[in-house]
């Protein structure tokens, strides 16, 4: 009918709070998939490490490339939970009516935000923990460094949550982004729902198997390798120039 | 299943009953047992039960025909219509609750109407058009057939508060406007008589309480007895408010 | 004692009190609008099929106009209607449904180009008019000449309903839901409002308004299978005549709907068969061109219910451990139609009895539908003999059905009357006759009285159990007062339902004690109620020993004009009486425009009026000679029986239609 001045900002935050979501999980689709090169082989694994750090392109690695990634992910990371957190119980009479919405209804898609709840919560910690290490350390990531730091730092039962932390949340985050949007939906939303969800389920089972699979090689070299000689991972192929 | 092979079972009706208006009254459950009939109803149990047990349960059924959206309760944790709920579709432990979210007024009574009131007032949900320069005496204003046709899948929502007790946002932020709300405001967005401006959808349901509130946790589709397309509007009406604040 | 003060109160929150309230208040006068459930569950959404107005868009609905509308509600009704009202009412149709347009209904509408359809079981394409594509179109019903029905696939009166709520929220109209009316407030032949009780607290108030309207529907629910919504059980009449100075009129006409399914009655819309479904019986023989030759299934309703009821006495019915049924058959529209068109029935279908009706037949067999009696009014919509007090609607007998309606009508009805009733009810507002002249003593009498016969009910002791005298209530009404009924039924059903109604002043709720949200004491105090509407529906159908539309004696089989053409008028002047009062009020053949004849069904048994012959003779002759001097169908029409000054002023403007000059 006429003009008028709208307040712009929850439609920002809200698609905000979606584009966000959507970057985290293609990230870390991808961080998942390279990680689990180790399972090929330790020289695939290292390829894959050096690769990001900018072999191929400069002749020579900087890990500072990673440092750089990470803190651009950890950004992401942050504006994601903070956008997030509006969504969140956001007291204990809230969380109490809706747990026992929950136990009532027995419905799966709520149970599934629940799951998405409860491990966002937990990846405000073991994600800020991880995504600080990558950021300070950004070298120390190697099929040696790696598996150490699984092994003898102790990080391995953080990475095991953190795996099924991420792509749980990651995968159901997909799911409802792709109904959220009305993404592909076709004709008849209830087939196109039932096909997501699916592909939702099947993608969880492929990447906790692959993340799983990864962490126990790591754990196995963490374990069996011989670290007296160093962490470094000294190529077959690939002979690096010292960085002066 | 035919009507003679059939077993007969004794059905267990577990009813959360409470009378606010009672002091003495306290929220317990009441078990009655009742014997199964072919083709039975919730509807015909609970007018069993009122009839021959117990005369002050409270319940209310207005049309019996799944149309008026009156009956809508919890039937073992699900919001349904009770009227057209099968008793053969329902394992032998039946528990019946009222809505939550809605004033309790009695038992499995609920005060809906005043709630989805204060929604249409709160989303002005009629058309918003100059009435006076209307002529009945004229040929009624043209419409595309198949427009007419999308705007009636959308009107078809009776109000039985099921995807509001089917929601777990709406649970929890109870100004959030819910699928019955979005839904009415789909069918206005859709209705050329209608002549709100995108900007003024956007002032109604642009905000947390509104569309940006849904968290897509799909309660409301699942249980919607007239199959909306809830799902699939809510998603529109969020792109086409993004759209709005992009214009 | 809580008085709220108002100027028009009306009782009932349907289609047709829903009009009135915002009515008045377009013209300025305040409104409060009692309901027992929030208005958008009314019964007038349960209408599916669709709402009668003579459009004339759709191929199969040139042609019509109010002339023929008029004449297929005249035919329906077996010349019971009252006709300046039935013009009254055609020639407002088309304004009423216009306006919903307007007020957001989604009404299906004329694509141009070929189209299938299904017309006496074979497949036909119509060809849609290019001019007329995006306008209303209509569906085929009962008893009319043309396709008139207008519908929004088979959730008419839901879209109406919620259309009409939708505005009266935009008007601030005001909505008080959840109260019952208990007793209307009168005095010196004056109503004064009404004292209805809070069914969630049980407090009593006192509405007092210059004009009150009863718009609570029919009384389907005194029998034991009915259509109607569970709330329809006749409290708006019971009211009235519990005044004992308003009246009733046609108490017995009662329609029964061919197609409700088997067994808890719930209705098949007769789109059903306006689409092109088919009665079957057992042997999957379609019967109906045996009986109606030229209607079919699309008799008018009270001759498909009579010949189904026929056809399974002869034994052709489907034996069920409900008893006897036919089917309604289809499949034949195809899937695609059904999903669209009939929507609801297929959920019904679906939900009730567990089958696919694209593939599986219905099991269907004629139930209690529709009042056509109700609180006797005169064309504005005001009792006859209780100034002040309104009624429109099923609950009214404004006589626009007389003893059968047309599929159609009625959720057109509730518009049409609606529209026309907040007009005169505003006039009289605007009036200084309207002021309410009531002293608070006597408002706390009506107050007092309604107060203390709660109590009674809730400490009587060793009373009757309500349930009981209600189910045979309602044994009686069903298995007596039915489709065919006969002298002897009748007589042994009116000192039945006596016996009850005396037993009923002896009630007792048991156990269930409370004095606010209390079932048992809601159902007690309406059997009371009901009772008294069952007694004069079976009374008025003993007493008329002929056959008139849907009221059909065995005994009295034929239309008997020369002492049957009257209303049949019923009132309860002293609250100790045990059987209602009857008199009759004459329909005079003197001003009819369409004299008496024969309605094209069966055999005619006419027993004619003297008079019949020499109306119709003047009225051929107008006819002619106006004809001869080129008049318009509206000069010839106004020649015969003129009602437009009866109209209000605006809404007396002629109809545009397409391809008909103005």
């Amino acid at each position: 009918m006429r003009e008028k001045k709208i307040d712009k900002i929850p439609a920002r935050l809200d698609f905000i709070q979606s584009a966000t979501g959507l970057i985290l999980a293609l990230f870390i689709m991808g961080h998942i998939l390279f990680e689990s090169s180790i399972l090929i082989s330790k020289e695939m694994m290292y390829k894959v490490t050096i690769m990001f750090e900018g072999y191929y392109f400069f002749g020579e690695t900087y890990p500072g490339i990673i440092s750089f990634l990470a803190a651009g992910i950890f950004a992401i990371f942050i504006l994601h939970a903070g956008l997030a957190l509006r969504k969140f119980p956001s007291s204990y009479k809230q969380y109490k009516i809706m747990k026992n919405h929950a136990a009532g209804y027995k419905h799966e898609d709520t149970y599934l935000w629940m799951v998405q709840v409860v491990t966002g919560f937990a990846m405000f910690f073991i994600g800020s923990v991880h995504l600080y290490i990558m950021m300070t350390q950004p070298s120390n990531i190697g099929p040696y460094m790696s598996s150490s730091r699984v092994v003898n730092e102790l990080m391995g039962p953080l990475y095991l949550v953190l795996l099924f932390s991420v792509v749980l949340h990651a995968f159901i985050g997909l799911y409802r982004l792709a109904l959220k949007w009305g993404f592909m939906e076709g004709k008849n939303t209830k087939v196109s729902r039932k096909r997501f969800k699916l592909l939702m389920k099947t993608m969880i089972a492929v990447y906790l198997i692959l993340g799983t699979l990864s962490l126990i090689k790591y754990t196995y070299i963490g374990l069996t390798h011989d670290f007296s000689d160093g962490l470094k991972y000294e190529s077959e192929t690939i002979k690096m120039k010292e960085h002066s | 299943m035919s009507p003679d092979l059939q077993e007969t079972r004794i059905l267990n009706i577990n009813i959360l009953r409470f009378d606010p208006y009672d002091s003495k009254s306290v929220p317990h459950i009441q078990t009655f047992k009742i014997k199964e009939a072919y083709g039975m109803t919730l509807y015909i149990v609970l007018n069993e039960i009122r009839e021959h047990h117990d005369n002050s349960l409270m319940f209310d059924f207005v049309c019996r025909a799944g149309i008026c959206g009156s009956c809508s309760m919890l039937v073992n944790g699900r919001p349904t219509l009770a009227c057209r709920t099968l008793t053969s579709k329902l394992p032998q432990e039946i528990t019946l609750a009222p809505l939550p979210l809605f004033k309790l007024i009695k038992d499995l009574s609920i005060y809906s109407g005043e709630w989805m009131r204060g929604l249409n007032e709160r989303l002005e949900t009629w058309i918003h058009d100059k009435e006076e320069e209307l002529n009945i005496d004229k040929l009624e204003q043209r419409m595309e057939p198949e427009l007419a046709d999308s705007i009636y899948e959308l009107e078809r929502c009776v109000e039985c508060g099921c995807c509001v007790a089917g929601c777990g946002t709406i649970q929890m932020r109870p100004d959030f406007a819910g699928a019955v709300g979005l839904n009415k405001i789909a069918r206005y967005h859709l209705d050329p008589r209608d002549k709100r401006s995108d900007e003024d959808y956007y002032e109604l349901v642009g905000n947390e309480d509104g569309v940006f509130g849904c968290m897509t946790l799909l309660g409301c589709e699942d249980v919607c007895p007239k199959d909306l397309p809830l799902q699939s509007k809510i998603a529109y009406l969020r792109r086409m408010m993004i759209k709005t604040t992009m214009a | 004692m809580k008085i709220i003060y108002t100027d028009v109160l009306v009782i009932g929150g349907g289609l047709a009190g829903l009009r009135v309230a915002t009515g008045v208040k377009q013209r300025g006068h305040d409104a409060v609008v009692l309901t027992l459930v929030p208005p958008k569950r009314s019964h007038s959404a349960a209408a599916q099929g669709g709402m009668q107005a003579s459009l004339a868009n759709s191929k199969m609905g040139e042609g019509d106009n109010e002339d023929v509308h008029f004449s297929d509600t005249i035919k329906g009704s077996d010349w019971g209607a009252d006709q300046e009202v039935a013009r009254m009412f055609v020639h407002c149709a088309p304004k009423a449904i216009r306006e919903l347009t307007a007020w957001g209904v989604p009404w299906s509408r004329v694509k141009k180009g070929e189209h299938g359809t299904i017309i006496n079981a074979q497949k036909i394409t119509i060809t849609e008019k290019e001019q007329a594509h995006g306008l209303i179109t209509a569906r085929d019903f009962g008893g009319t000449k043309k396709w008139r029905t207008c519908y929004t696939s088979d959730g008419t009166g839901h879209s109406m309903l919620y259309a009409m709520d939708n505005k009266a929220h935009k008007d601030k109209v005001e909505i008080h839901e959840r109260l019952e009316a208990m007793a209307l407030i009168h005095e010196d032949g004056r109503c004064y409002g009404a004292v209805a009780r809070n069914l969630m607290t049980g407090e009593l108030t006192a509405y007092v308004s210059k004009a009150t309207t009863i718009a609570t529907g029919g009384y389907g629910r005194i029998y034991s299978i009915s259509t109607n919504a569970i709330i329809c059980q006749g409290m708006g009449q019971a009211i009235a005549l519990e005044t004992g100075v308003a009246t009733l009129g046609n108490m017995e006409a009662i329609q029964f709907h061919p197609t409700a399914i088997v067994p808890v009655g719930i209705l098949t819309t007769e789109g059903c068969r306006g689409d092109g479904g088919l009665l079957l019986d057992k042997d999957g023989y379609r019967f109906m061109p045996d009986y109606e030759p030229e209607k079919k299934e699309l008799a008018s309703r009270d001759v498909v219910s009579r010949r189904m009821t026929e056809h399974i006495r002869k034994g052709k019915g489907v034996k069920s451990r409900y008893g006897d049924h036919l089917w309604l058959d289809i499949t034949i529209l195809g899937r695609e139609h059904i999903d669209k068109n009939l929507r609801e029935v297929k959920e019904i279908c679906e939900n009730f009895l567990g089958i696919d009706p694209a593939v599986d037949w219905i099991p269907v067999r004629p139930t209690q539908h529709y009042s056509m009696g109700g609180i006797r009014t005169t064309f504005k919509g005001e009792s006859q003999t209780l100034k002040g007090l309104y009624s429109c609607g099923e609950a009214a007998c404004w006589d626009l059905h007389g003893f059968n309606r047309l599929g159609g009508n009625s959720v057109s009805e509730t518009v049409v009357a609606g529209m026309l009733v907040a007009e005169y009810i505003s006039d009289f507002c605007d009036k200084h006759e309207s002021s309410v002249n009531i002293s608070s003593s006597k408002i706390e009498f009506f107050v007092k009285k309604e107060r203390d016969k709660l109590e009674a009910l809730l400490t009587k002791e060793k009373g009757e159990d309500t349930y009981e005298l209600r189910r045979a209530m309602e044994k009686i009404m069903m298995e007596k007062v039915g489709i065919f009924r006969n002298g002897d039924d009748l007589q042994e059903a009116v000192h039945a339902l006596e016996e009850l109604l005396k037993r009923s002043k002896n009630i007792e709720v048991f156990r269930s004690k409370s004095r606010a949200a209390n079932p048992a004491l809601v159902n007690a105090y309406r059997t009371q109620r009901m009772l008294k509407v069952a007694l004069s529906v079976a009374y008025g159908a003993l007493l008329r020993t002929e056959s008139r539309g849907a009221h059909s004696r065995e005994d009295f089989p034929s239309r008997d004009d020369e002492n049957w053409l009257k209303r049949t008028i019923t009132s309860w002047p002293n609250e100790n009486q045990t059987m209602p009062s009857v008199s009759y009020e004459e329909i005079p053949i003197s001003n009819m425009e369409l004299p008496p004849g024969w309605r094209g069904y069966g055999q005619d048994m006419t027993k004619h009026h003297h008079e019949t012959k020499m109306r119709q003779k003047m009225v051929d002759t107008v006819k002619e000679n106006l004809e001869a001097e080129g008049a318009t169908r509206f000069e010839i029409q106004n020649a015969l029986m003129p009602y437009l000054e009866k109209l209000p002023q605006k809404y007396r403007n002629k109809n545009e239609r397409l391809g008909e000059k103005r």
